[in-house]
């Protein structure tokens, strides 16, 4: 049986006169785990913007569920959620507003409006929040007076209340300790494992740079100059490998 | 030899130059038949009349200025950040409509907001006749425009990252539209709300002296009878009014947690809106049209003005904003700058307080008692005028700038003058010229004001033409102001966009 969730079928992506992704081919199948490995500016946050959409390909094609973006109602796009490596919170909403701001695609337009005059319920927010080791003084504070450490959070609760079927991560770890890092790690991929609801994310793919947090993931893939360098089982990962992507 | 520099600093005093031409017409067309007038003017400051009458009349004309700026600056507030949204791109983006519909609409605005509140106010009296919902329609027109123009420009500066990742949770799209322009829309509120609010009251004086009522009418009748001291006493209530509505102002604070206060804000949004347009209806189909009857009225009416006469006023109209604009960017740096201490600073502030307060028609009648009419007149009044308004906001960015650089220039024993000069206002100077690209707009716009009464340039034209009920005429001139203010707004935002 197919159980392809993501393809990307020969993806270019050129910015000006730079070709930032170059003939990228990549199958990702349900319940994956996928750890992306490479420099910065390897085009790791572009190929993450192309997976969820957000930046149409120069060349190729994005396929989700075997159809293209196009072809996808609202409904079927809101199945992919993304924690950007900048984060993207709104500064002047609180954090249980920007966690709530998770919860639009399933509601309705007075539930943004309640959400702004902060009338709305924050339950689920909460809750949340509290899985992502958040205190409940900063629930309302805004975004502007928060740590680094905290909105990562904040952005990392947006993304789970979702509870979308694809995750994709880029670099979700930055400016935590490490005692957080192994908390938000286990929290973004228990759920493959476990499968605890139906919405949980059963798919995640994280770009990241540290290579002590890949024994958590099924695969590796490796990019260099808008290149899919490797894309192999983490068991298979050998020194070769990143020898040839950094 | 080395070559002359220019730099913010020196570009914001070289304008003063105007002033060599402008001194010189002044000069030749003195006359000392009004000195004794302007003289008893001054004294009249110092002792407004004061007694039970004109208390009553003050109170009663205040209240109606105050009922005409007020909702005026309802509607346009309202309206503008209605319009806002519709002419900003981000609305474009999220529903994904072509982007040249927000050009058209822009476009439009552009010619709607280039036409000065006092000529719709002359235009819409000559159509429906004196009338007190005439004030309000006529500084909304060109202050929705305006309005719209600054929430749009604020909701420009949402950060495309924000909306991609708004985007990206595929919310349905007015909930993506919401989320994004909540705050850039309340905060435009709360930071230009309480600008616009005195706007609209010193719209609403200058209209009445026009005939639409209120204190500025009773200004103008006090002025013609020559009883200056009822004069100052409607000038001094109206520096109290817009003093206090500025304290009031910044006493409510916009709090946007506070539920109650969100639900009662709603509330005001929706019944203006309800209650525009409801009124906008009845007076479409409730008013006569007394001396426009048609469409048909322009091409019936007739047409006498030669070409030659007609670009004379242009230049005349043009020459006017650019002398005015000098005197504007200039004079406030300079007296700031020469007069440079605690003392006459607050002679300073008096002074351009008083230049803000006292409307620009009656500076012009004012000057007139010892200057013939010209245009060097009406840019001097002109230029008075908007320095007062360009140094209020010199002086506030100077008060709140960091004062180390000019502290430590003194304490190397460099000129107190000089210090101020590098350490303080070459830090202010690029900021301040960029708000003076966009006062420009405004000046060109308010040409109209002293072109009606200093009998220079289109807007001497334009009264000239709506008493005749010359519509041919009227369209013409109309049509000339707002290509000048176009294309002044054009350059004005190219200088403001390599300034900041």
């Amino acid at each position: 049986m197919n159980n392809t969730v993501l393809e990307l079928e020969n993806i270019s992506y050129k910015y000006k006169n730079d070709l930032i992704l170059n003939k990228i081919n990549l199958k990702i199948n349900s319940g994956e785990k996928i750890a992306l490995l490479g420099k910065s500016g390897s085009g790791k946050t572009t190929l993450i913007s192309v997976l969820n959409g957000t930046i149409k390909p120069t060349q190729g094609e994005v396929k989700l569920f075997n159809k293209s973006f196009e072809e996808l109602d609202r409904k079927q796009k809101s199945k992919i959620t993304t924690i950007w490596q900048d984060l993207r919170l709104i500064e002047d909403l609180s954090a249980e507003q920007n966690v709530n701001c998770g919860l639009l695609a399933e509601n309705n337009f007075y539930f943004a409006f309640k959400n702004l005059l902060n009338i709305s319920s924050f339950k689920k927010a909460h809750k949340y929040m509290k899985l992502c080791r958040l205190h409940n003084f900063i629930y309302d504070k805004k975004i502007r007076k928060l740590s680094g450490g905290q909105k990562q959070r904040v952005a990392i609760a947006r993304s789970l209340i979702q509870e979308s079927n694809i995750l994709l991560a880029d670099e979700p770890f930055n400016n935590l300790d490490p005692k957080l890092i192994t908390t938000i790690k286990n929290l973004l991929l228990e759920n493959v494992d476990k499968n605890k609801t139906k919405k949980s994310p059963k798919t995640v793919l994280v770009a990241l740079h540290r290579l002590d947090l890949l024994n958590d993931f099924d695969k590796v893939i490796g990019i260099r100059d808008g290149k899919i360098f490797f894309n192999i089982k983490r068991n298979n990962l050998k020194k070769i490998h990143l020898e040839k992507i950094y | 030899m080395n070559k002359l520099k220019l730099n913010y600093t020196s570009l914001s005093f070289l304008p003063i130059l105007v002033c060599i031409p402008l001194g010189y017409q002044l000069i030749n067309n003195i006359h000392f038949g009004g000195f004794k007038l302007f003289q008893e003017f001054l004294i009249s400051a110092f002792n407004p009349k004061i007694d039970n009458e004109i208390i009553i009349t003050v109170i009663k004309r205040l209240n109606e200025t105050i009922l005409i700026g007020f909702f005026s600056w309802l509607v346009s507030i309202i309206f503008g950040a209605i319009f806002g949204i519709f002419s900003s791109n981000i609305f474009y983006k999220i529903f994904n409509i072509p982007s040249f519909i927000y050009v058209i609409i822009r476009f439009f605005l552009t010619i709607i907001r280039s036409i000065h509140e006092v000529v719709w106010g002359i235009i819409l009296m000559q159509i429906y006749g004196i009338n007190f919902s005439i004030g309000i329609i006529a500084i909304c027109i060109p202050y929705i425009a305006v309005n719209t123009k600054v929430f749009a420009e604020q909701l420009e500066t949402i950060d495309y990252k924000s909306f991609e990742s708004i985007n990206q949770i595929n919310a349905p799209k007015f909930s993506s539209l919401l989320t994004l322009i909540w705050n850039p829309i309340i905060n435009t509120f709360k930071n230009f709300g309480l600008y616009r609010l005195e706007c609209s009251i010193r719209s609403a004086v200058i209209l009445g002296l026009f005939g639409i009522g209120g204190i500025g009418t009773s200004i103008f009748l006090s002025f013609q009878t020559l009883n200056f001291r009822e004069l100052w006493t409607y000038l001094w209530s109206l520096a109290i009014l817009i003093i206090l509505s500025g304290l009031i102002f910044k006493k409510i604070k916009f709090n946007t947690t506070n539920k109650i206060l969100s639900i009662f804000f709603i509330v005001v949004f929706f019944l203006t809106i309800l209650f525009s347009f409801s009124y906008f209806l009845y007076f479409i189909f409730n008013n006569n049209f007394e001396n426009f009857n048609s469409v048909s009225s322009l091409f019936k009416s007739s047409l006498d003005l030669g070409l030659f006469d007609f670009l004379k006023l242009i230049l005349e109209t043009i020459i006017l904003s650019l002398l005015s604009t000098g005197i504007a960017i200039s004079l406030p740096p300079l007296v700031i700058g020469i007069f440079n201490n605690n003392s006459f600073k607050i002679f300073i502030k008096i002074f351009a307080f008083l230049l803000r307060l006292i409307p620009t028609p009656v500076i012009l009648l004012t000057l007139l008692t010892f200057n013939n009419p010209s245009l060097s007149l009406a840019a001097l009044t002109l230029g008075l005028h908007n320095a007062g308004i360009t140094s209020k906001l010199l002086f506030t960015n100077l008060d709140i700038q960091d004062k180390r650089n000019y502290i430590a220039m003194k304490s190397l024993g460099i000129p107190k003058k000089t210090s101020w000069l590098l350490g303080l206002f070459s830090q202010q100077a690029k900021s301040y010229l960029a708000y003076c690209a966009y006062r420009s707009d405004i000046i060109i716009r308010e040409t109209a004001i002293v072109g009606v009464i200093g009998s220079v340039g289109l807007g001497w034209q334009l009264q000239e033409s709506l008493s005749s009920f010359a519509w041919q005429e009227v369209a013409i001139v109309l049509i000339a102001y707002s290509s000048i203010a176009i294309v002044g707004e054009l350059i004005n935002g190219k200088i403001k966009n390599s300034l900041t």
